[in-house]
């Protein structure tokens, strides 16, 4: 037996939805409503980038000053190669200047605005943990209230890839105001962010770091000398590998030293053993400090390392893109 | 007269305790405490350590790293990624308050110093040390606790 529930009044039910609709949305905080960015740049290159913001105003506050977080790698050492300007018909024109050190954000439980942004947003959906958030503030603050609506566009303009390195990366825009931070309420949410497609980086002489995409083999952290201690995780999930139905995985690498030498470690033993972080999960770890590793002397320094995957056997190995070329890995800080 | 007695007689007594009461209290000279020198004169072992946050004690083997200090020098045994890489020399910034320690090498170009906390958790010693072996980036804190 089916019932059906007659309204009536049908169209008043959506205009009042929509009136709700359009309080919250024309409420309080501020909303970035796009971002003009390109899709991809040379090593080197300074790319202007726009984003569009909008900041409705209810109640009565302020004067606060926009806050402005940035997600890049950090290679890129963006809060040196970065100019940030705004226009707005309301506010007028001026700078954004990057928050100093220690700055304790607004409703942030202590920790700096670079630190809040990166708890509250993260990485951005990137896959590798060395981005950071660049945080800004005007130079000019503003009042809320009467209605009124802020409009305006901050204006950046980054060099991009001062590491060398060709990249691929998810870029973050996040805004909010001094008075409020990423809080919400009654009248509204007081912050926006938005996190745009792949940024291709090109023409550089160093690795390519790829933010973006699943990869076979990961190094953390992703930038470090043969005297860190390394992490290499092996994600057979990304796609369907040789290693497949394989129980155990074991590293099999090759160090290239800076006196020319070369020192092989591939062993299928305790030494090499990656342990697997779950059961069936596919993902397969080896932690190293790759001086011991490798058994060089003091005098010695590693500067590359090529790697396979390999079964228990020795006899089935997967290297770069699922193939038989190894995996490389540059040890360097920049 | 008898009244005149009894009047005199607590006038003495009351002098009396007044004058145990006056006596009885001594002003209290007080000495400053000495804070005692802090002494790392031993051998540590890691108990914790940290890559950028991430734990790495159950990772790595730990438990043959040695830190042995004695007479302002120190050995390493099992070396791992440390603030130095060979034998010297240890200083520490101030005996009783120590904030900072200095290591320098063996045949290393210039001493190496960071912070350094000397905190007690469950009534032992620890020696927390911070610092980067290799990309400045990448921060290690290591947690030592003496050997028994």
């Amino acid at each position: 037996m089916r019932s059906y529930l007659h309204i009536k009044g049908k169209g008043l039910w959506k205009f009042c939805a929509f009136i709700t609709l359009a309080i919250i949305l024309a409420c309080c905080g501020e909303i970035i409503t796009g971002v003009d960015q390109p899709a991809t740049a040379t090593v080197g290159a300074v790319v202007p980038i726009t984003v569009h913001i909008s900041i409705p105003t209810v109640g009565d506050g302020g004067p606060d000053n926009l806050i402005f977080g940035f997600l890049v790698p950090k290679g890129w050492k963006a809060a040196q190669n970065t100019l940030i300007t705004y226009t707005s018909p309301t506010l007028g024109d001026g700078n954004m200047t990057l928050i100093p050190d220690g700055t304790v954000a607004k409703n942030g439980g202590g920790l700096t605005w670079p630190a809040y942004m990166k708890k509250t947003f993260q990485i951005g959906g990137n896959l590798i943990d060395d981005m950071e958030w660049v945080a800004y503030q005007s130079d000019k603050g503003f009042k809320h209230g009467g209605g009124n609506t802020i409009s305006g566009d901050l204006h950046i303009k980054i060099k991009v890839g001062a590491d060398g390195n060709n990249t691929l990366v998810k870029l973050g825009y996040v805004i909010t105001d001094s008075g409020n931070g990423f809080t919400s309420d009654g009248n509204g949410t007081y912050y926006s962010s938005m996190i745009t497609p792949c940024f291709e980086v090109t023409g550089g002489t160093g690795d390519l770091i790829d933010f973006c995409n699943p990869q076979l083999t990961t190094i953390n952290p992703p930038k470090s000398l043969d005297n860190d201690i390394v992490t290499l995780t092996f994600d057979g999930t990304v796609v369907n590998t040789p290693l497949g139905n394989a129980t155990e995985t074991y590293l099999c690498a090759t160090a290239y030293t800076s006196d020319g030498k070369t020192v092989s470690v591939c062993e299928q033993t305790d030494k090499t053993k990656m342990v697997q972080t779950g059961p069936n999960s596919k993902k397969y770890q080896i932690t190293i400090w790759p001086k011991s590793f490798f058994n060089v002397s003091g005098t010695q320094t590693i500067t590359k390392m090529e790697y396979f995957i390999t079964n228990k056997a020795g006899t089935t190995k997967v290297g770069y893109g699922n193939t038989l070329a190894p995996f490389v890995y540059t040890f360097k800080c920049s | 007269m008898k009244k005149n007695n009894i009047f005199q007689q607590c006038g003495f007594l009351l002098i009396a305790i007044a004058a145990i009461l006056m006596t009885s209290c001594k002003a209290e000279k007080s000495f400053p405490v000495k804070e005692s020198v802090k002494d790392i004169t031993g051998s540590w072992q890691v108990i914790r350590a940290t890559r950028n946050g991430t734990d790495l004690t159950g990772i790595i083997d730990f438990t043959k790293f040695r830190v042995n200090f004695k007479d302002g020098a120190y050995t390493i045994e099992n070396p791992l990624p440390f603030l130095v890489n060979a034998d010297g020399k240890f200083a520490l910034d101030d005996p009783e308050y120590p904030f900072k320690i200095t290591f320098t090498a063996i045949g290393a170009a210039a001493p190496v110093s960071t912070p350094f906390n000397y905190p007690v958790v469950n009534g032992k010693r620890q020696l927390s040390i911070t610092f980067s072996p290799g990309c400045p980036n990448n921060s290690y804190v290591y947690v030592l606790q003496k050997v028994n």
